[in-house]
């Protein structure tokens, strides 16, 4: 529990960053003209879809860890023979992954960042622009699902964290918590997206990048600390025998 | 446009074939050749207060949660969450996916379904209806199997393979249209609009409504859309659709301006002088046009083998799920047997030879080589010989002055009286002669009283004395002396195939001055270029065998065929096609007509006559020969595309169907492989624009063969549209961060649309922030100045002055050309 709770966290300090592409997307969507419920329904039910997308993500990643990491079912285990030292290694992928992407927050790996956030991106935006101006709530749900889908290193670095969780189920509630985290500030961002200055949004950046770096890192650990105790464990056995 | 099968697709520019889809888009009917095309086009052009254009994303998006909600629940399902304590809500799992399922199917599975009725309508059986058949049965069985509280259901199954195949279609769609996106500019002809001006008031038209004599506004950045002089301002203009040689011409008042060109950066006036209709861009579109539609052999036999297809799938389908049936429960033998319908989807296969034939005209159109014939291109590619045609071809056409026999005389008086003389005829002899004296510095003595005797020369008086030019038969007429030497000289340059006038005056012969056709410069290069690429090379010419030699020997031609008349060329060519099977002639299209229709490929050069009545099947722009080796690369290249293609489509089915018929293929699986083989073979067709990078430009011989050319066009358009995404993270210098510098990019891209410079695409990001004059005018500013502006650029609510696009599109041209270098 505590766990999805500071991934929760690291969405909402996260989302700070999100105020540059998301928030824009969501300003644009704009008010509904019925009054200030119909706005806020339209804004969540935007943001339920691309909660969806996230937990669909999360529920693909968690699969893909899970088919790494176990044999059952196939042939020939695509990662080793033992189930934990698989799945350490996908964790220790990700950790890696997640440093990386926290450390392009602060301008740093240039070339992973483009190779992270041009791949795709024109389209969706198009489609973005597509939807901006309909009304609706069918219209609402789709631009989520699809803003959902918006290159992010945060939503790479979540899903590669829900990758290393080697389950559906804990796949889908990592990146529920992590969406879930970025709702309030993608809520509320009709009114704190004008006024926060550009040195506020800088840091928020920062902030957002220094969170990613420590869940890589705390990640990485889980990946190397058991393997280090497993590689001492075995040396042990390697004297006594 | 006069069948239904004419039609060209509004988003990928393929033939739509025969199952159009008509939508209602910004106000104008168009066609799409598919589902996912019409979705690509409303994504790239649709405007967002048009509903349809909207209405698709939104069924996009809803299915989208639709189908992943399910695969959520499916994947927990599968994943073992709902068992064990949670088995008794399986029943309740499976009532929300099928609640969830069948919206999702309705929504998603609609244009697959309209197809196929459209199809029964007309008694054909096409693609789609494998996936309505698929999906059904999936959806059917799980229908029941949900009622019967079995314990499979495969709502996730029918939802996925539909979602897939709209995606993969999309996706299709989107790179069909990157393909196109070289023709785009040569098919805008037809629906360009241009803004008349008619006393005060500036109207939109259609570019087929202007008439001569009206006036024309043209912004930059916009396309200039009839032919015309300027009134009124002054820019750069970029010719490149027309000429084939992409670069930046500047035009003031007076200035003539082609219809098709692309006004760089300053506003103009144009006072058109040709009716729309009647442009050679016009015309260049009408023959694209004409050839994208035409199909070739190739494509004819994979349009049959796709025809053939669909109900073998679905036996092979049927056969499947009765062999499984016997082996496995019911719904696992029906799961193979979708596997089957869905693998099987032919796709791929009606798309490889149309898609990288249509690149390959677009890829040759933009260096101003118009293909009028598809087939043509895998044609020449085939072809082993090529025979040349010698004047207009080889040679300039226009003669020059090679050599001065004279007696008694200096050569320089003999140029200067003939130039002197011959200023009064508009001869072609008459020029080189001019031409010549004028390289020598020489002032011609001026001659009056001048008379044309035509058919044989000239006559007049200069410095008192009566002067003559002409060829011998002047001479006999006139009954003046001529010094056996200098006439014996002048009957053997005749009998060696040289122009030859004898000048005198007062009485007398002085001089013979022998005249011939020069090779272009470029000509030696192009032949050995084109030996290089194991072509033979044959010279045939109407002209004398000497002349034939002696050009044969100075371009480095080894066989070369004089003395030929119009059939003896097409003799020639027959006899030659016996030993090589293909052969492609190149003339210059006005003399050589009949010999390149009769040419399996005929190549005309540097033609400017109608193109309506061009005989050859690929003409080459003015002073293209240096381009015909590149031409014959990317032949070759269409050609090896077109194969590979058709390998990878059929490989990749046959692979597939295989596997699906063994039951070792999962449906979604199986529609994810499907959708990958479509990407696959336009992937691969799309590796042909780096072809474009290796032609040479035209008029410069001694180029390399691998020299890059600077192509505007070539303007890193994914890097603008990446850039409102990637701007949203950069960290700009000064520790400042633009945490809103993504309008930046969607107000440049934006620009971009407004000014074409993104391959004339309405490339536009959506609006996101509210206006902001101040913010604008810094960049704009900053761009004036030369320097990089780290400004916060807004979105502007109102549109941008043509001021303000140019100095943007000024810099754009900037700092593309700085991005391109490494």
């Amino acid at each position: 529990m505590i766990h999805y709770l500071v991934l929760f966290a690291a969405g909402f300090v996260g989302s700070f960053h999100c105020v540059g592409m998301c928030g824009g997307f969501a300003c644009a969507l704009g008010r509904d003209p019925r009054g200030p419920a119909a706005t806020a329904l339209r804004h969540l039910i935007c943001n339920a879809g691309r909660l969806t997308t996230y937990c669909f993500l999360g529920a693909l990643a968690g699969a893909l860890g899970e088919v790494i990491c176990t044999p059952q079912g196939m042939a020939v285990p695509l990662l080793g023979g033992s189930v934990g030292i698989a799945q350490q290694v996908l964790a220790l992928v990700a950790g890696l992954l997640m440093v990386c992407m926290g450390l392009q927050f602060f301008g740093l790996l240039r070339a992973f960042r483009r190779l992270a956030i041009g791949f795709g991106a024109s389209t969706l935006a198009m489609s973005l622009r597509g939807l901006l101006g309909a009304r609706g709530a069918a219209a609402a749900l789709a631009f989520g699902v699809f803003n959902g889908f918006l290159p992010c290193p945060l939503v790479y670095a979540f899903t590669a964290e829900a990758a290393s969780t080697a389950g559906a189920l804990p796949g889908v509630l990592t990146m529920a918590s992590f969406g879930l985290g970025t709702f309030p500030a993608m809520l509320m961002m009709g009114g704190v997206g004008n006024l926060l200055a550009p040195a506020w949004r800088q840091r928020g950046v920062w902030l957002a990048g220094s969170c990613i770096l420590l869940l890589g890192l705390v990640t990485l650990g889980r990946a190397v600390l058991p393997l280090a105790a497993h590689a001492a464990h075995g040396s042990q056995w390697g004297h006594a025998g | 446009m006069t069948g239904r099968g004419d039609v060209l697709c509004s988003h990928c520019l393929l033939p739509v074939g025969l199952r159009a889809l008509r939508r209602m888009v910004n106000g104008e009917g168009r066609a799409f050749c598919c589902h996912g095309c019409c979705i690509a086009f409303l994504v790239k052009s649709g405007r967002s207060e048009e509903w349809e254009a909207a209405w698709l994303l939104i069924r996009l998006g809803v299915g989208g949660f639709l189908s992943m909600n399910i695969m959520l629940f499916s994947l927990l399902l599968y994943a073992g969450a709902f068992t064990g304590a949670n088995a008794r809500m399986l029943p309740w799992i499976d009532l929300l996916l099928w609640s969830l399922a069948t919206p999702a199917v309705v929504i998603l599975g609609g244009p697959f379904l309209r197809e196929t009725l459209v199809d029964a309508a007309e008694r054909r059986l096409a693609a789609s209806a494998l996936i309505v058949l698929g999906v059904g049965a999936a959806y059917v069985y799980s229908v029941i199997a949900a009622i019967e509280h079995s314990t499979h259901v495969y709502f996730d199954t029918a939802a996925m393979v539909l979602m897939l195949f709209t995606v993969g279609r999309y996706l299709e769609a989107a790179g069909r249209a990157g393909a196109a996106r070289d023709l785009e500019p040569l098919l805008a002809a037809e629906s360009e609009c241009a803004t008349v001006v008619e006393g005060d008031v500036e109207r939109r038209r259609p570019a087929r409504e202007i008439d001569a004599g009206m006036l024309v506004r043209v912004r930059p950045g916009e396309r200039i859309a009839v032919d015309g002089v300027i009134v009124e301002g002054c820019s750069h203009v970029d010719e490149a659709v027309i000429t084939g040689e992409s670069r930046h011409v500047t035009k003031g008042v007076d200035a003539a301006v082609i219809a098709g060109s692309i006004n760089l950066d300053g506003p103009l006036l144009i006072r058109s002088t040709a009716t729309g209709t009647a442009t050679r861009w016009a015309q260049i579109c009408r023959s694209v046009r004409d050839a994208l539609i035409r199909r070739t052999p190739t494509q004819r036999i994979a349009d049959r083998v796709v025809g053939v297809s669909v109900p073998l799938v679905l036996v092979l389908g049927a056969l499947t799920v009765l062999y499984w049936a016997r082996y496995l429960p019911p719904d696992r033998a029906l799961l193979a047997g979708l596997a089957v319908l869905v693998v099987a989807c032919p796709c791929a296969v009606g798309l490889a030879a149309p898609l990288a034939t249509a690149l390959g005209i677009g890829l040759l159109a933009r260096r101003g080589c118009l293909v009028r014939e598809p087939g043509a291109l895998e044609a020449l590619a085939r072809t082993r010989l090529l025979a040349i045609d010698k004047t207009g071809t080889l040679t300039s056409g226009s003669p020059r002055v090679v050599a001065i026999h004279s007696e008694g005389v200096s050569t320089d008086e003999v140029l200067a009286r003939a130039a002197g003389l011959e200023r009064h005829s508009e001869h072609g002899l008459a020029r080189a002669i001019i031409l010549a004296a004028k390289r020598r510095g020489l002032t011609p003595i001026l001659a009056h009283d001048v008379r044309i005797v035509p058919g044989r020369g000239i006559r007049g008086r200069a410095a008192g004395q009566a002067v003559a030019a002409g060829n011998a038969a002047l001479v006999r007429d006139l009954g003046w002396t001529v010094a056996p030497a200098l006439e014996r000289r002048g009957c053997s340059l005749e009998a060696d195939g040289y122009s030859v006038i004898y000048l005198g005056w007062n009485g007398r012969i002085c001089a013979v001055l022998s005249l011939e056709d020069s090779p272009l410069p470029e000509a030696r290069w192009t032949i050995r270029s084109l030996r290089n690429r194991g072509l033979d090379v044959v010279l045939l010419t109407g002209d004398l065998p000497a002349a034939a030699q002696r050009l044969a020997a100075s371009v480095g031609i080894e066989h070369a065929h004089a003395g030929l008349c119009p059939q003896a060329k097409r003799a020639a060519l027959d006899r030659q096609r016996q030993s090589y099977g293909v052969v492609a002639m190149v003339g210059d299209g006005l003399n050589d007509g009949p010999v390149l229709a009769q040419a399996d490929v005929g190549i005309a050069v540097g033609c400017a006559t109608d193109l309506a009545r061009q005989a050859a099947s690929i003409v080459l722009p003015p002073a293209g020969l240096s381009l015909l080796p590149w031409v014959v690369d990317v032949a070759r290249a269409v050609r090896a595309t077109i194969r590979t293609n058709l390998m990878w489509a059929f490989g990749y089915n046959l692979v597939a169907l295989s596997l699906a018929a063994l039951g070792l293929l999962q449906p979604v699986l199986a529609a994810a492989v499907m959708a990958g083989s479509s990407l696959l073979v336009v992937t691969n067709s799309l590796r042909l624009r780096r072809l474009s990078d290796r032609a040479p430009s035209p008029g410069r011989s001694e180029v390399e063969e691998t020299t890059p050319v600077q192509d505007p066009h070539a303007f890193g358009a994914r890097r603008v549209i990446a850039l409102p995404m990637l701007a949203a993270l950069v960290l700009l210098p000064g520790g400042r961060v633009a945490a809103l510098a993504d309008d930046r990019g969607a107000q440049i891209a934006a620009a971009c649309a407004a000014c074409h410079r993104v391959d004339g695409n309405d490339r536009g990001i959506p609006s996101i922030v509210g206006q902001d004059e101040q913010s604008l005018a810094g960049a704009l500013r900053a761009f004036k100045s030369g320097g990089r502006s780290s400004q916060i650029m807004q979105v502007m609510s109102r549109s941008l002055t043509d001021e303000e696009i140019g100095v943007i599109a000024h810099y754009l041209a900037t700092w593309s050309k700085e991005a391109k270098r490494p």
